[in-house]
Order: structure tokens, then sequence, then C-alpha cells
């Protein structure tokens, strides 16, 4: 069964088109990684999705229902724009949240404690938002949208603003929600993170659709072409090859891309010629080198927001 | 749906009930008020001024004998509150005199000393000399005491009995025993009191407005500001969300008002036998309160027109603080919203003093006059309904709806506009956004 399903959405803000002509499904169970740079049309495609702002065009429908419904209530959204009443106790803020999904308060508690207890901050229950650290409030904004455990989550940067330590944490949480049956769309600028993650990708770019596919299939599709090449001497043949498209020597390695249907035996002979030759790997590209191959260099600069 | 609004009210509700700030608000102002005049009936009981003693200098020789009996009040312990000795002038030196007393009064021996010359009759001036001549009520009621000697002394010397005059002027005082003409027949009422309970009634209505209008306002603003909105509207629609604020906050107002009520009634009804017991003989503020005529139509009245107004004002308030991102930039569009509410209060005032004239028909017309100037109209016309009642509740109640609707558009697109804050023009456009 299809969880989402988005079907040719459009949507203008005065003469700029933020999303043009966007359409994809999403399979139950599994995770859903809406990629593309800043400013791509990721968040609007998102609030679409959640019927905060509606479509100039096309339509959406969850969980088998136009526009929601009375799907709403099994839908987990965590913003990019997030936030808490500070004043709040935690246990207020996380009780309120689930009266809003219509959850039972006696379920409802049962379910704070299960979770407050799985990111070790039960002892910060009474506590008020305001006296929690950025990471704890990061958790608990979390943990707030899987309570009333959704049949579909979607986190927009799931992992912005967070450190290292912390966003290895959200990615458990979320491995965790897709174990009971959750399925989960998020998206990102970090293409490591929907490596990690994605069984499959939407790549988005200047609001239009890129990519879009099962994630082995696209790797795939974009070929054996990079080389990883550690060695000893001359480095000469980098700029002799005629099999090479680019690459970035970092001295004693160097990351080759191929031309397409380059022939990588012969880069190897050429660099045997002038070089001792250490390490000669055939690597299949990451989505990081995808997403830079398709969305362009230039697109690169946005960085982590 | 209305579960979920049920959820929007109750966060909006008791986040701020259970605020300590609240609290003591709430509880605070009556016990204010009680300490209030408490205080000044302790102050009064403790700082009582002792017996004043005057010596007078009589040059007529007639007129102390009639004076020192004149003023006989006493003080609240029951002594005397003046003491009168007659000072002879020592070997016809005035001066000499005098400047014997003015020592006495320097060394607090006398409060005062009063010369009566021997013309006073003619020249109707008294000298009074004391350390302080800032006492009025004092000073008043001497030169009363003074004035009926002489003017007696001057209708005796025409032939006239001054007894017999003053009793036929006593006799000539007119009560004006007013009664209002309603639909049921007439009904007598006191014209002074039902003015005050309007008058504050009326500024408690306009008060509400103005600090739980506000309270909407950064409400909204706190959701922008902390981008908590997103989370809300992704699960209940924006409209939901104002409509819930406001409910939630207008119950806040109207337990407030409850609260103060109860005291009040409490404080009138058990305060009276313990001030009472405490020896009080003036019972000034509750006397006050007591002679209100409250009744229940009229608290009903008050109750509709708060929250029509309340609504009405707080939809503003609402579309302000979803324009703007921070209370400082909410504040620079607040002046138009006070200024509109300050000048219905105005026009109440106006009205409440002739509820039947053209201009208050018209001025009860204004939606945004309605809630102040109608209550007050009816309330001053109570148990009548003054003219254009039904027509002005009805057109309020249509552009209260119409304000809402106005109000949750611009609401609904600007709570998730983040950055520059829009001109007015561009929230009209808003209004028109699908």
């Amino acid at each position: 069964m299809k969880i989402l399903e988005v079907s040719n959405i459009n949507k203008s803000f005065g003469d700029f088109q933020a999303v043009n002509d966007i359409s994809f499904s999403i399979e139950e169970g599994k995770i859903f990684g809406l990629l593309g740079p800043n400013g791509a049309g990721k968040t609007t495609t998102i609030r679409m999705i959640m019927n905060i702002i509606a479509p100039d065009s096309g339509t959406v429908s969850v969980l088998g229902k136009p526009n929601f419904g009375t799907a709403i209530d099994n839908v987990g959204y965590l913003p990019e724009e997030r936030g808490m009443y500070r004043k709040m106790k935690v246990n207020e803020m996380l009780l309120f949240q689930t009266s809003l999904k219509s959850m039972k308060k006696k379920d409802a508690k049962v379910a704070i404690d299960n979770w407050l207890g799985k990111v070790d901050l039960l002892d910060w229950k009474n506590k008020k938002i305001e006296e929690l650290s950025k990471g704890m409030q990061q958790k608990i904004q979390f943990i707030g949208t899987i309570l009333h455990n959704p049949k579909l989550l979607i986190l927009d940067e799931p992992f912005g603003g967070l450190d290292p330590i912390n966003q290895n944490l959200i990615k458990d949480l979320m491995l965790e929600v897709k174990k009971n049956g959750t399925t989960i769309i998020f998206s990102t600028h970090v293409m490591e993170h929907a490596e990690k993650l994605c069984d499959e990708i939407f790549l988005i770019n200047k609001s239009k659709e890129v990519l879009y596919g099962k994630l082995e299939e696209i790797k795939k599709s974009f070929g054996r072409e990079n080389v990883l090449i550690e060695f000893d001497g001359n480095d000469e043949f980098l700029k002799n090859c005629d099999q090479i498209k680019k690459f970035n020597n970092y001295g004693n390695s160097v990351e080759v891309q191929l031309i397409k249907d380059g022939d990588s035996q012969k880069l190897l002979r050429e660099a045997m010629a002038s070089a001792f030759v250490s390490k000669f790997e055939i690597k299949e590209p990451s989505l990081h080198d995808i997403f830079i191959e398709t969305v362009g260099e230039d697109n690169e600069e946005g960085g982590e927001a | 749906m209305s579960r979920k609004i049920l959820a929007i009210i109750k966060r909006e509700f008791w986040s701020r009930a259970k605020t300590k700030g609240f609290i003591i608000g709430t509880l605070i102002f009556p016990l204010f008020l009680v300490l209030i005049f408490g205080g000044i009936f302790i102050v009064q009981k403790v700082f009582q001024p002792s017996t004043r003693v005057y010596h007078v200098i009589d040059q007529t020789e007639i007129i102390y004998d009639k004076f020192s009996v004149i003023l006989t009040d006493t003080l609240k312990n029951g002594k005397p509150k003046f003491q009168f000795v007659e000072e002879k002038v020592e070997d016809g030196n005035l001066d000499a005199t005098m400047e014997k007393l003015q020592v006495k009064v320097r060394d607090e021996q006398i409060y005062g000393y009063l010369v009566v010359p021997s013309d006073v009759v003619e020249s109707r001036e008294i000298k009074y000399s004391a350390t302080s001549v800032s006492d009025f009520e004092e000073q008043g009621a001497l030169r009363w005491a003074f004035s009926k000697v002489i003017s007696d002394m001057r209708l005796e010397r025409k032939g006239l009995n001054a007894d017999s005059i003053r009793h036929e002027i006593g006799m000539g005082n007119v009560k004006l025993v007013s009664s209002q003409v309603t639909d049921k027949g007439e009904i007598e009422k006191s014209g002074a009191s039902s003015f005050l309970l309007t008058y504050i009634l009326a500024y408690v209505m306009f008060l509400m407005m103005m600090i739980y209008g506000a309270m909407i306002m950064r409400s909204v603003i706190e959701e922008k500001s902390q981008r908590i909105t997103e989370m809300i509207v992704s699960a209940i629609s924006p409209f939901e969300l104002m409509l819930g604020k406001i409910i939630g906050i207008c119950a806040l107002g109207i337990t407030q008002l409850l609260v103060f009520g109860f005291m009040l009634f409490f404080i009138v009804k058990y305060g009276e036998p313990i001030v009472v017991g405490l020896g009080a003989t003036d019972m000034g503020f509750i006397e006050i309160i007591k002679n209100i005529h409250f009744t229940l139509p009229i608290f009903l009245f008050f109750l509709f027109f708060f929250i029509m107004g309340f609504v009405l004002f707080s939809s503003i308030y609402a579309a302000i603080g979803a324009m703007v991102n921070t209370e400082d930039e909410g504040q620079q569009f607040m002046p138009p919203v006070i200024i509109l509410l300050m000048v219905s209060y105005f026009v109440m005032f106006a009205t409440v003093k002739n509820p039947a004239t053209p201009m208050a028909f018209w001025a009860s017309l204004v939606p945004f006059f309605t809630p102040l100037v109608m209550f007050g109209r009816i309330a001053v016309s109570d148990p009548t309904m003054p003219s254009g009642a039904y027509l002005s509740i009805f057109t309020m109640i249509f552009f209260t709806i119409l304000m809402i609707w106005l109000a949750g558009k611009i609401y609904r697109v600007g709570i998730l506009m983040y950055g520059k804050k829009p001109s007015i023009k561009e929230a009209i456009k808003w209004i028109r956004y699908k």
C-alpha cells in the first residue's frame, strides 16, 4: 500500500516557483529521503504534504485519503522551524502534543515515560523546557512527534543544528521507529545521513525533480566510475591519462572520476608506469558524489544550515 | 476536531492561570482594596488628633460666651475636639497679650489663638493663629461657628428671631425622590449609584479588553518567535488555533472577574460586622458598594458585552500578532487599537448621561463602540432596553464574525511568515490568498 502519494504538485509565491511538478510515492515501512540543496523546495513540498499550505495544482494523498482528512492523527511531523513553549514542563508539553493527535491521556502517559526512558530524560520530566540544554530539547521535540505511534513520520531537516552525537541519537531513534512499522520521510541536504538511512531518495533542485528511485539502483546507474589510488612518486599520469574526467589529489592518494565508460585498467597501467601504486580501488559512487554531479558544484556552497 | 480546540483552550488557560503572576494578581487586587480601606481606618484610629486648645481674645466681650458652646464635636475616643479658653487682654495691651500667646503656641501648650475684634459684626474678620494653618476642616468648623454667632447678632439687630428664621429655612429644603419610568411602571432608583455602577463596570470591561487583548497578541508572537506554530497547525487548522486562543484567554479573564466579584461580595457581607466590631462609625466604602443596585440582568449583559467586545478586539490583536515577529514590532500596531478602545470608553461616558439621544443611538451602532456604549446605556436604563439595542447587538455580532473571519485569513498566512513584517497593504493581500 502506498502510504503517501504526491501527484504533480506545483506551488508559486508571487513570481517565484517554489515547487515545479513534483510527483512521488512511498511504500509502507520504508525510509524515504527528500534531498536537495538549501532553497530547492523541500520544505515547501513537505508543507504541502502536511496540508499547511495548499498546492496551486496537483494532489496529495496520505494513507489513501486526499488532503489528510482523518489521517492527520496517524502522521507525525517535525517541522524545520521547531520550538517549544519555554515555560511549560516537559511532561505538559508532550501531553499537549498528544492531545493534538487525539491520543488518550492514559496512553499518552505510558508512551511519554517509555520514550523519555529511552533517551535518558525521565529525570527531566517535570522540568521546564527552558531549563533543558539544546540537545535535550531536540530529543524532546523528536519524541513529541512519535508518541502517538504514527503510521507516517515526516521530518524536515531532523539533523539540522545537531552535534554529531545527537545526530547519531536521532538516527538511532529513526531506525527504532522504523522497526515499529512506521514509514519515514525526511528531508536533508547532508548526503551522509541519507546514504545511511534511505531506502529511496528523491533529489530536488531548483524546484524540480532531478533523481528519483531506490538508492541502490541509482548508485548502480551511476556506474563504477570512481577510483581511489594510493601511490608514491610522480603524479604526471593524472594530467596525461585521457580516461580521467576529474580528480581530487591529496598528495599520496587521489580520488579519480573516470569519463563515461572509461577504462579503469588503462588508468592503472599509466599510473604504474610513472609511480609506485600501493592501492587501486574501484568504488561505488557515494550519494555525495551523485549529488554534486547532478546538482552541480555551484550549488554545494550552501553547506550546513 | 472540537476536542483539539479544547486542548488549545486548556493550554492557553492553564499555562497562564497557574503562573504566580496571575494568582497573585487575582488575589492581591481585592486584598489591596481591603488593605487600603482597612489601612485608612487603622491610620485614623491610631493617629487620632488630641483635643485642640484655643485661646480666644474676645474684644466684644459678648461673642465668646455664645461661640464657645457651639462646637461640641467629639473625637473617636469621646473627648471633645475643641477646647476654648477665654484670654483677657492684660492692661489694655493687645500686642503683649498676643506675644504671650505666641510663646504658648510655640511651646505647644496650646494649639492656637483667635482674636475677635470689637467691630467684628461689621468687619467680619477674625484673626486665626496656629503653627499649622493647613487644616481646612478645622478652620471650616471655626468659621461656621463664628458665622452663626455673627449672623444671629445681625438678625437680632434688625429685630428678627434668628432661631425661627433658621428653622423655616431648614424646613424649606426639598428632596428629589427620583424614579425611573419603565415598561413595568415607575421604579424608585438612586441616580448616583446606578451611574457609579455603570462607570465602574464599563471601566473594568475596558481594562480587561485592553490587558487580555494584548495577552492574545503576546501569545501569538510567542508561538511565532519560538517556532511552535508550525507543529500546532500540522494538527489543527490555524483558524481553530486562533479560536482556541481567544476562547482560552477569554475564559481566563472571566475567571479573574468572577474571583474579584466573589471576593468583593464576601468583603461587603462579612467585612461590615468586622469593621463595626472594631469600632468604626464611618463605613464609607462599604456603604457605597452596598447602595449599588446590581441585578442579574446587568451581570448577564456585562458578561455578554465583555465576551463580544473581547472577541472583537482580540481578533484584531491576533491578526497583529501574526503579522509581526517580536513584541516590539507588535507595540507599533497597538496605539490605533488602544485609541479605539479609549474613544469607545469616552463615548460611553457621554452617552450614559443621556442614554436616549440620537447621538447615543448612533454611537452604539458603531461595532467597536457597541460593547461599552450599549452596555452603559442598558445598565442605566435597566430594566428597559434603550432604543436601537437589538439592532446594535445584531450589527455587532455580524461585524465580530466578519472580523474573526478576516483575522483568521491574515493569521493563517502570517504565523508562518518569518522575517520582515508586512505593511498593512500586504496583510490585506493575504486575505485573498488561497
